[in-house]
Protein backbone atom coordinates (compact mmCIF):
# COMPACT_ATOMS: atom_id res chain seq x y z
CA UNK A 1 0.00 0.00 0.00
CA UNK A 2 2.72 2.52 0.78
CA UNK A 3 5.03 1.49 -2.23
CA UNK A 4 1.52 2.25 -4.16
CA UNK A 5 1.40 5.30 -3.00
CA UNK A 6 4.51 6.37 -3.40
CA UNK A 7 5.15 5.54 -6.86
CA UNK A 8 1.54 7.06 -7.58
CA UNK A 9 3.01 10.45 -5.50
CA UNK A 10 6.51 10.48 -7.40
CA UNK A 11 4.61 10.11 -11.27
CA UNK A 12 2.38 13.22 -10.20
CA UNK A 13 5.39 14.57 -8.84
CA UNK A 14 7.41 14.15 -12.25
CA UNK A 15 4.30 15.31 -14.49
CA UNK A 16 3.73 18.29 -12.55
CA UNK A 17 7.72 19.08 -13.68
CA UNK A 18 6.62 19.05 -17.15
CA UNK A 19 3.75 20.76 -17.44
CA UNK A 20 4.53 23.75 -18.84
CA UNK A 21 3.84 27.44 -17.60
CA UNK A 22 1.60 29.38 -19.17
CA UNK A 23 2.71 32.63 -20.87
CA UNK A 24 0.62 34.53 -17.91
CA UNK A 25 2.34 33.30 -15.28
CA UNK A 26 4.63 34.81 -12.92
CA UNK A 27 7.18 32.23 -12.73
CA UNK A 28 8.86 33.10 -16.29
CA UNK A 29 12.39 33.70 -15.80
CA UNK A 30 12.16 36.04 -18.83
CA UNK A 31 9.86 38.02 -16.11
CA UNK A 32 13.15 38.94 -13.46
CA UNK A 33 15.71 38.55 -15.68
CA UNK A 34 18.47 41.35 -15.85
CA UNK A 35 18.44 43.73 -18.98
CA UNK A 36 21.29 42.44 -21.74
CA UNK A 37 22.82 43.91 -24.34
CA UNK A 38 23.32 42.76 -27.74
CA UNK A 39 20.76 40.09 -27.12
CA UNK A 40 17.21 38.96 -29.02
CA UNK A 41 14.19 38.62 -26.57
CA UNK A 42 10.80 37.48 -26.83
CA UNK A 43 8.65 40.18 -25.16
CA UNK A 44 5.53 38.16 -25.83
CA UNK A 45 5.95 34.93 -23.92
CA UNK A 46 3.16 33.19 -26.03
CA UNK A 47 6.38 32.51 -28.34
CA UNK A 48 8.82 31.16 -26.13
CA UNK A 49 9.16 31.35 -22.24
CA UNK A 50 11.56 29.50 -19.35
CA UNK A 51 10.36 28.94 -15.96
CA UNK A 52 13.38 27.15 -13.63
CA UNK A 53 10.65 25.75 -10.41
CA UNK A 54 10.01 22.23 -12.27
CA UNK A 55 10.87 19.08 -10.95
CA UNK A 56 13.25 18.82 -13.47
CA UNK A 57 15.71 21.03 -14.59
CA UNK A 58 14.37 24.16 -15.97
CA UNK A 59 11.56 23.98 -18.15
CA UNK A 60 10.96 25.50 -21.73
CA UNK A 61 8.31 25.51 -24.52
CA UNK A 62 8.77 27.74 -27.73
CA UNK A 63 7.45 28.38 -30.78
CA UNK A 64 10.19 30.38 -32.23
CA UNK A 65 13.84 30.83 -31.71
CA UNK A 66 16.75 32.82 -32.59
CA UNK A 67 19.12 31.11 -35.04
CA UNK A 68 21.90 33.51 -34.88
CA UNK A 69 22.38 37.72 -34.56
CA UNK A 70 24.96 40.18 -34.41
CA UNK A 71 25.83 43.39 -35.80
CA UNK A 72 28.27 44.90 -38.22
CA UNK A 73 28.86 48.48 -39.19
CA UNK A 74 27.67 50.00 -42.79
CA UNK A 75 29.67 51.87 -45.15
CA UNK A 76 28.59 55.39 -44.10
CA UNK A 77 29.90 54.58 -40.30
CA UNK A 78 25.86 53.48 -38.96
CA UNK A 79 25.28 49.77 -37.23
CA UNK A 80 23.17 47.12 -39.30
CA UNK A 81 22.17 44.45 -36.41
CA UNK A 82 20.31 41.57 -38.15
CA UNK A 83 18.38 38.67 -36.21
CA UNK A 84 17.47 35.21 -37.78
CA UNK A 85 14.74 33.83 -36.62
CA UNK A 86 13.12 30.26 -37.05
CA UNK A 87 9.85 29.00 -36.78
CA UNK A 88 9.34 24.86 -35.32
CA UNK A 89 5.77 25.09 -35.64
CA UNK A 90 3.60 24.21 -38.94
CA UNK A 91 2.02 27.51 -39.09
CA UNK A 92 3.09 30.86 -40.49
CA UNK A 93 3.62 33.27 -37.63
CA UNK A 94 3.42 37.16 -38.33
CA UNK A 95 5.68 38.98 -36.16
CA UNK A 96 6.49 42.38 -35.29
CA UNK A 97 10.44 43.15 -34.30
CA UNK A 98 12.03 46.36 -33.39
CA UNK A 99 15.51 47.13 -31.94
CA UNK A 100 16.57 49.41 -29.11
CA UNK A 101 19.98 50.74 -29.26
CA UNK A 102 21.95 51.86 -26.34
CA UNK A 103 25.48 53.55 -25.97
CA UNK A 104 28.50 52.50 -23.91
CA UNK A 105 26.70 53.93 -20.24
CA UNK A 106 23.66 51.79 -21.22
CA UNK A 107 21.44 55.01 -22.31
CA UNK A 108 19.07 54.74 -24.90
CA UNK A 109 20.01 56.67 -28.35
CA UNK A 110 19.07 56.62 -31.80
CA UNK A 111 15.50 57.62 -33.18
CA UNK A 112 12.65 55.91 -31.55
CA UNK A 113 12.67 52.24 -32.29
CA UNK A 114 9.70 51.22 -34.40
CA UNK A 115 7.69 47.60 -34.62
CA UNK A 116 8.35 45.92 -38.12
CA UNK A 117 6.38 43.50 -39.39
CA UNK A 118 7.50 40.24 -41.03
CA UNK A 119 6.13 36.54 -41.81
CA UNK A 120 8.57 33.75 -40.65
CA UNK A 121 6.36 30.90 -42.37
CA UNK A 122 5.77 27.37 -41.07
CA UNK A 123 8.84 25.11 -40.52
CA UNK A 124 11.50 27.94 -41.99
CA UNK A 125 13.33 30.50 -41.20
CA UNK A 126 13.34 34.71 -41.71
CA UNK A 127 15.79 37.00 -41.45
CA UNK A 128 15.14 40.38 -39.59
CA UNK A 129 17.24 43.44 -40.72
CA UNK A 130 17.35 47.51 -39.03
CA UNK A 131 20.06 50.27 -39.22
CA UNK A 132 20.75 52.89 -36.83
CA UNK A 133 20.71 56.56 -37.85
CA UNK A 134 23.70 57.08 -35.60
CA UNK A 135 27.21 56.72 -36.45
CA UNK A 136 28.84 55.91 -32.79
CA UNK A 137 29.43 52.25 -31.64
CA UNK A 138 25.95 50.83 -30.31
CA UNK A 139 24.72 48.24 -28.11
CA UNK A 140 21.39 46.85 -29.61
CA UNK A 141 18.54 44.79 -27.89
CA UNK A 142 15.60 43.08 -30.56
CA UNK A 143 12.68 42.20 -29.19
CA UNK A 144 10.18 39.93 -30.94
CA UNK A 145 6.64 39.85 -30.52
CA UNK A 146 3.47 38.51 -32.64
CA UNK A 147 1.37 40.60 -34.39
CA UNK A 148 -2.17 40.84 -33.16
CA UNK B 1 -63.82 32.54 -7.58
CA UNK B 2 -62.14 31.90 -4.47
CA UNK B 3 -60.21 34.55 -2.11
CA UNK B 4 -56.49 33.17 -2.73
CA UNK B 5 -56.86 33.02 -6.60
CA UNK B 6 -57.90 36.57 -6.77
CA UNK B 7 -55.22 37.88 -4.41
CA UNK B 8 -52.10 36.22 -6.88
CA UNK B 9 -54.12 37.85 -10.01
CA UNK B 10 -54.11 40.83 -8.26
CA UNK B 11 -50.40 41.26 -7.24
CA UNK B 12 -49.29 39.22 -10.96
CA UNK B 13 -50.91 42.68 -12.76
CA UNK B 14 -49.75 45.20 -10.08
CA UNK B 15 -45.75 43.34 -10.80
CA UNK B 16 -46.31 43.27 -14.30
CA UNK B 17 -47.77 46.86 -14.25
CA UNK B 18 -44.39 48.09 -12.21
CA UNK B 19 -42.34 45.38 -15.00
CA UNK B 20 -44.07 47.82 -18.02
CA UNK B 21 -43.44 51.05 -16.10
CA UNK B 22 -39.90 50.12 -15.50
CA UNK B 23 -39.43 49.74 -19.33
CA UNK B 24 -40.86 53.36 -20.53
CA UNK B 25 -38.50 56.28 -20.55
CA UNK B 26 -35.50 55.16 -18.57
CA UNK B 27 -32.73 57.57 -18.35
CA UNK B 28 -29.17 55.71 -18.63
CA UNK B 29 -27.55 57.58 -16.02
CA UNK B 30 -23.91 56.20 -16.88
CA UNK B 31 -21.00 57.88 -18.14
CA UNK B 32 -19.68 57.40 -21.98
CA UNK B 33 -16.76 56.18 -23.31
CA UNK B 34 -13.64 57.89 -22.24
CA UNK B 35 -11.39 58.83 -25.32
CA UNK B 36 -8.15 56.79 -25.11
CA UNK B 37 -4.45 57.42 -26.53
CA UNK B 38 -3.06 54.67 -28.90
CA UNK B 39 0.25 54.18 -29.87
CA UNK B 40 0.78 55.41 -33.63
CA UNK B 41 3.07 52.91 -34.35
CA UNK B 42 0.87 50.02 -33.34
CA UNK B 43 -2.17 48.67 -34.72
CA UNK B 44 -5.21 50.45 -32.87
CA UNK B 45 -8.75 49.12 -32.13
CA UNK B 46 -10.06 50.50 -35.38
CA UNK B 47 -8.55 49.12 -38.48
CA UNK B 48 -8.87 48.50 -41.99
CA UNK B 49 -7.04 47.42 -45.51
CA UNK B 50 -5.71 51.03 -46.08
CA UNK B 51 -2.74 52.85 -44.86
CA UNK B 52 -2.50 53.70 -41.41
CA UNK B 53 -0.61 55.51 -38.58
CA UNK B 54 1.35 52.14 -38.12
CA UNK B 55 2.43 51.91 -41.26
CA UNK B 56 3.23 55.52 -42.25
CA UNK B 57 5.60 55.29 -39.06
CA UNK B 58 6.94 52.17 -40.09
CA UNK B 59 7.25 53.39 -43.92
CA UNK B 60 9.35 56.32 -42.90
CA UNK B 61 11.22 55.07 -40.26
CA UNK B 62 12.61 52.25 -42.88
CA UNK B 63 13.61 54.94 -45.58
CA UNK B 64 15.09 56.90 -43.31
CA UNK B 65 17.65 54.19 -41.88
CA UNK B 66 18.20 53.13 -45.61
CA UNK B 67 18.71 56.72 -46.53
CA UNK B 68 21.51 57.21 -43.71
CA UNK B 69 23.51 54.24 -44.71
CA UNK B 70 23.68 54.91 -48.37
CA UNK B 71 27.23 56.46 -49.31
CA UNK B 72 26.07 59.08 -51.59
CA UNK B 73 23.84 60.59 -49.01
CA UNK B 74 24.78 60.55 -46.12
CA UNK B 75 28.69 59.63 -46.90
CA UNK B 76 30.00 62.84 -48.87
CA UNK B 77 32.30 64.99 -47.37
CA UNK B 78 29.95 67.97 -47.99
CA UNK B 79 26.80 66.76 -47.45
CA UNK B 80 24.36 66.80 -50.21
CA UNK B 81 21.34 69.35 -50.73
CA UNK B 82 18.08 67.31 -50.87
CA UNK B 83 14.29 68.40 -50.99
CA UNK B 84 11.82 65.71 -49.49
CA UNK B 85 8.06 67.28 -50.02
CA UNK B 86 5.12 66.45 -51.68
CA UNK B 87 5.59 67.61 -55.04
CA UNK B 88 6.42 64.49 -56.53
CA UNK B 89 5.27 61.91 -54.03
CA UNK B 90 1.78 60.78 -56.14
CA UNK B 91 -0.98 58.50 -54.74
CA UNK B 92 -2.52 56.69 -57.49
CA UNK B 93 -4.04 53.86 -54.82
CA UNK B 94 -7.13 52.93 -53.25
CA UNK B 95 -6.07 54.46 -50.02
CA UNK B 96 -7.28 57.31 -48.77
CA UNK B 97 -4.01 58.94 -47.45
CA UNK B 98 -2.53 62.51 -47.27
CA UNK B 99 0.99 61.90 -48.92
CA UNK B 100 2.02 65.30 -46.77
CA UNK B 101 2.24 62.27 -43.46
CA UNK B 102 4.44 60.63 -45.60
CA UNK B 103 7.32 63.12 -46.79
CA UNK B 104 6.93 65.55 -43.58
CA UNK B 105 7.78 62.60 -41.61
CA UNK B 106 10.46 60.95 -43.59
CA UNK B 107 12.25 64.88 -44.16
CA UNK B 108 11.71 65.80 -40.33
CA UNK B 109 13.03 62.73 -38.60
CA UNK B 110 15.98 62.50 -41.20
CA UNK B 111 16.51 66.23 -40.39
CA UNK B 112 17.00 65.21 -36.84
CA UNK B 113 18.51 61.98 -37.00
CA UNK B 114 21.60 62.97 -39.86
CA UNK B 115 22.77 65.43 -37.77
CA UNK B 116 24.34 67.81 -40.62
CA UNK B 117 25.47 65.02 -42.63
CA UNK B 118 22.39 65.99 -45.31
CA UNK B 119 21.25 69.52 -45.87
CA UNK B 120 17.61 70.14 -46.47
CA UNK B 121 15.92 72.30 -48.82
CA UNK B 122 12.96 73.62 -48.04
CA UNK B 123 11.80 74.43 -51.63
CA UNK B 124 7.86 74.38 -50.15
CA UNK B 125 9.07 78.03 -48.42
CA UNK B 126 10.99 79.47 -51.59
CA UNK B 127 8.11 82.14 -51.44
CA UNK B 128 8.37 83.18 -48.03
CA UNK B 129 12.21 83.23 -48.54
CA UNK B 130 11.97 85.06 -51.32
CA UNK B 131 9.95 87.77 -49.84
CA UNK B 132 12.16 88.24 -47.42
CA UNK B 133 15.21 88.57 -49.49
CA UNK B 134 13.50 91.17 -51.62
CA UNK B 135 12.67 93.36 -48.19
CA UNK B 136 16.31 93.26 -47.21
CA UNK B 137 17.42 94.44 -50.62
CA UNK B 138 14.92 96.80 -50.63
CA UNK B 139 16.29 98.58 -47.69
CA UNK B 140 13.02 97.90 -45.96
CA UNK B 141 14.47 95.50 -42.91
CA UNK B 142 18.31 95.05 -42.16
CA UNK B 143 20.21 92.23 -43.18
CA UNK B 144 20.02 90.00 -40.56
CA UNK B 145 22.87 88.70 -38.89
CA UNK B 146 23.47 85.34 -39.96
CA UNK B 147 25.16 86.17 -43.83
CA UNK B 148 23.58 87.17 -47.06
CA UNK B 149 24.15 85.00 -50.13
CA UNK B 150 23.41 85.83 -54.30
CA UNK B 151 20.90 83.31 -54.40
CA UNK B 152 18.62 80.69 -52.63
CA UNK B 153 20.27 77.29 -52.43
CA UNK B 154 20.13 75.04 -54.77
CA UNK B 155 19.35 71.02 -54.60
CA UNK B 156 21.57 68.30 -55.62
CA UNK B 157 18.51 65.75 -55.03
CA UNK B 158 15.15 65.47 -54.91
CA UNK B 159 12.15 62.68 -53.46
CA UNK B 160 9.86 61.04 -56.05
CA UNK B 161 7.89 58.44 -55.00
CA UNK B 162 4.28 57.16 -55.78
CA UNK B 163 1.64 54.74 -53.69
CA UNK B 164 -0.32 52.26 -55.81
CA UNK B 165 -2.47 48.79 -54.65
CA UNK B 166 -4.27 45.72 -55.54
CA UNK B 167 -7.90 45.84 -54.38
CA UNK B 168 -9.55 42.08 -54.10
CA UNK B 169 -12.55 40.86 -52.40
CA UNK B 170 -14.91 37.85 -51.55
CA UNK B 171 -18.28 38.59 -52.40
CA UNK B 172 -19.11 35.84 -49.95
CA UNK B 173 -18.45 37.13 -46.64
CA UNK B 174 -17.14 40.74 -47.49
CA UNK B 175 -13.90 40.19 -46.52
CA UNK B 176 -11.57 42.94 -48.27
CA UNK B 177 -7.77 42.09 -49.51
CA UNK B 178 -5.40 45.20 -49.93
CA UNK B 179 -1.90 44.96 -51.58
CA UNK B 180 -0.14 48.26 -51.53
CA UNK B 181 3.15 49.12 -52.54
CA UNK B 182 4.92 52.68 -51.65
CA UNK B 183 7.88 52.96 -53.73
CA UNK B 184 10.90 56.51 -52.83
CA UNK B 185 13.25 57.52 -55.60
CA UNK B 186 16.02 60.02 -54.94
CA UNK B 187 16.42 61.48 -57.95
CA UNK B 188 20.07 63.56 -59.18
CA UNK B 189 18.85 66.98 -60.51
CA UNK B 190 21.49 67.52 -62.79
CA UNK B 191 21.82 64.58 -64.19
CA UNK B 192 18.33 62.79 -63.63
CA UNK B 193 20.18 59.69 -62.19
CA UNK B 194 18.13 57.60 -59.73
CA UNK B 195 20.98 57.31 -56.62
CA UNK B 196 18.54 55.83 -54.16
CA UNK B 197 15.84 53.56 -54.01
CA UNK B 198 13.59 52.27 -51.20
CA UNK B 199 10.27 50.37 -51.38
CA UNK B 200 7.81 49.42 -49.07
CA UNK B 201 5.38 46.47 -49.55
CA UNK B 202 2.15 45.05 -47.67
CA UNK B 203 -0.98 43.53 -47.63
CA UNK B 204 -4.05 43.57 -45.59
CA UNK B 205 -7.01 41.80 -45.30
CA UNK B 206 -10.07 42.21 -43.46
CA UNK B 207 -14.18 43.03 -43.22
CA UNK B 208 -14.87 46.85 -44.79
CA UNK B 209 -16.09 48.36 -41.66
CA UNK B 210 -13.55 50.69 -41.53
CA UNK B 211 -14.15 54.37 -43.63
CA UNK B 212 -10.55 56.60 -43.69
CA UNK B 213 -11.15 59.75 -44.16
Amino acid sequence: MFRTLMTVTVAGLILTGCNSLPADSTELAERTAPLEYNTVVFTDYNLSRTWNDGIRDAGRTYRLSVENHGQRPTETGTTEVFAVLRNHTDFDYRIEVRTQFFDDYGVPVDARPTWQRSTIPANSVSAYKTLSTSTQPLKYRIEVRELN
Amino acid sequence: MKKGTTKVLITGMATASLLLVGCAGQIDNTRGKATVYEDASTTGRVGGVGIESQDIVAITDQMMRDMLANRMLAGRDIPPRIIIDNEYMRNESSSVVNTNMLTDRLRIELNRASNGRMIFVGREYAGMVQQERDLKRDGAVDGGTIRSTAAQAGADYRLAGRITSLDASDRSDGTQSRYSQISFEMVDLELGTIVWSGLYEMRKAGRDDVVYR
